[in-house]
């Protein structure tokens, strides 16, 4: 059971606040961490997993910052919107080089190509991946230390009908072994068959933060979600 | 460390760039020894032959493209993110690459060698001449192509950490041994033979470099240029914001 605790979590591009104080807890089950485009949910992904440094407040996984995490890997896996492979490498390649880069045994990278449903494409190179595939990959790397806290950027794009529904089946999954799983959309219909939880971001703060069912207001759940993210609060 | 070291060596190794690029590598330096073999008189000179062997230095352009992609290919591709997340200080990346990318312009240069040996000595056997085995400028020559080709990898390395769009890092690299160190030498003087490919030259002691400092001197100052670029690109490296 790990919580990552967000606290006056900011970030500034130069004139741009892209996160603005942003408190919020994320723990064990499946939080849809949504808002529009631009919102601020990759910039505060990113620094949870110390890729980008926040301008003032923390992000800490198990109350320890990302960098000073005994087995990153093995503690977070992340998938993020912008994570790439090299196309002249074969999925299996790709997945070996980051389970030395992680120092965890070849072994896994059979277990993760089976549980994300891409041993029969992994040989291939991923250059003639198509973007489901892509994103599965992604996953599969996620899940390579098989860590208890899961973070994904946008997980469902690209992804198929029968795709994700197949991600919705292994995120339960997931996270009835008691895992902590983020999943960013800026669909609300994506997540909302799966999360247990969301939280609303726009603006770079947090506009609503609770159960799913919580959060339908008279006008139905779509309507409400969309009141929360347009509008200015500044 | 370990882990990272195994870890870069496998993704060079399923990298096919890098491997086009030795095979290119050795083309050229078989069209150069060629070029000189074909139309050269005296051809028993052992400066001539040596002249032939240095070719080999000539594709330390290539170990250099090969470490630029090292950091730069990561941002390319976006694989960067995943691999500060395997491994959250980054300053070890940086230096799990030079360390491997070192050690392949070592191989590089060594490969680039046995091209540039052999080719001469077919070539002289067809124009019913011997290469000189006991010559020791030519092995002088020889060792110093191989360091200018590891160095230069090092190099990039620090280059490609600094400017991470791999185009613009590999045409500024190319551009600067084009044209660029030749006109920041008309500006300096003498002190032209301090930049980096006039050291080069001098550490594979091209026949252009006759004014150049004293082999050792040369591999010296360029182990430095590597050593300032590496600390620039750690600098940067562990600063920067990977969105």
């Amino acid at each position: 059971m790990t919580d990552i605790a967000i606290r006056d979590l900011t970030k500034r591009f130069g004139p741009v606040t892209a996160v603005d104080r942003l408190t919020v807890d994320l723990t064990p089950g499946v939080t849809g961490f949504l808002g529009p485009n631009g919102a601020g949910k990759s910039t505060t992904l990113r620094m949870i997993l110390g890729l980008i440094r926040p301008s003032g407040g923390t992000a800490l996984i198990g109350g320890r910052h990302y960098a000073d995490l005994d087995h990153p890997r093995r503690t977070v896996g992340a998938m993020l919107e912008a994570s790439g492979a090299h196309p002249g490498r074969t999925g299996r390649q790709h997945l070996r080089v980051a389970a030395r880069l992680a120092d965890l045994p070849d072994a896994r990278v059979g277990v993760v190509l089976d549980q994300v449903g891409l041993s029969a494409a992994a040989d291939r190179r991923v250059g003639g991946y198509s973007l489901g595939m892509r994103q599965r990959l992604g996953l599969a790397a996620a899940l390579l230390g098989d860590p208890p806290v899961l973070v994904l950027d946008e997980p469902a794009n690209g992804l198929d009908p029968a795709g994700m529904a197949w991600l919705r089946g292994l995120l339960r999954d997931l996270a009835a072994q008691g895992r902590t799983i983020v999943v960013s959309s800026h669909v609300l219909a994506e997540v909302a068959q799966t999360a247990d939880r969301v939280v609303i971001v726009h603006d770079g703060t947090v506009r609503y933060a609770g159960p799913l069912t919580d959060l339908s207001g008279p006008a139905g759940l779509e309507s409400e979600f969309l009141r929360l993210t347009t509008g200015s609060t500044r | 460390m370990t882990a990272i070291l195994a870890a870069e060596w496998l993704r060079l190794r399923t990298t096919r760039g890098a491997w086009l690029l030795l095979a290119a590598a050795q083309l050229i330096i078989v069209l150069g020894v060629s070029g000189l073999m074909l139309r050269g008189d005296n051809l028993a000179d052992p400066g001539v032959q040596q002249q032939a062997v240095a070719h080999l230095g000539l594709v330390s352009l290539f170990t250099l493209v090969l470490g630029i992609t090292a950091v730069a290919g990561e941002h390319r591709h976006r694989t960067v993110s995943d691999t500060y997340l395997a491994v959250p200080r980054r300053a070890r990346v940086v230096l799990a690459k030079l360390a491997v990318y070192t050690a392949a312009g070592l191989g590089f240069g060594l490969a680039a060698a046995i091209s540039a040996l052999s080719s001469t000595a077919v070539w002289l056997t067809v124009r019913g001449e011997t290469i000189q085995f006991d010559n020791t400028d030519l092995w002088r020559t020889v060792a110093g192509g191989i360091a200018w080709n590891a160095v230069f990898a090092a190099l990039g390395v620090g280059v490609g950490a600094l400017i991470t769009n791999q185009i613009g890092a590999i045409a500024t690299a190319l551009a600067w041994l084009a044209l660029i160190e030749g006109l920041v030498g008309q500006l300096i003087g003498d002190a032209r033979k301090w930049l980096p490919f006039a050291l080069g030259s001098a550490l594979d002691r091209l026949p252009t470099a006759t004014d150049g400092p004293a082999q050792w001197v040369a591999g010296l100052v360029l182990l430095g240029y590597a050593a300032a670029f590496t600390a620039a690109a750690v600098l940067t490296t562990t600063r920067r914001d990977v969105t």
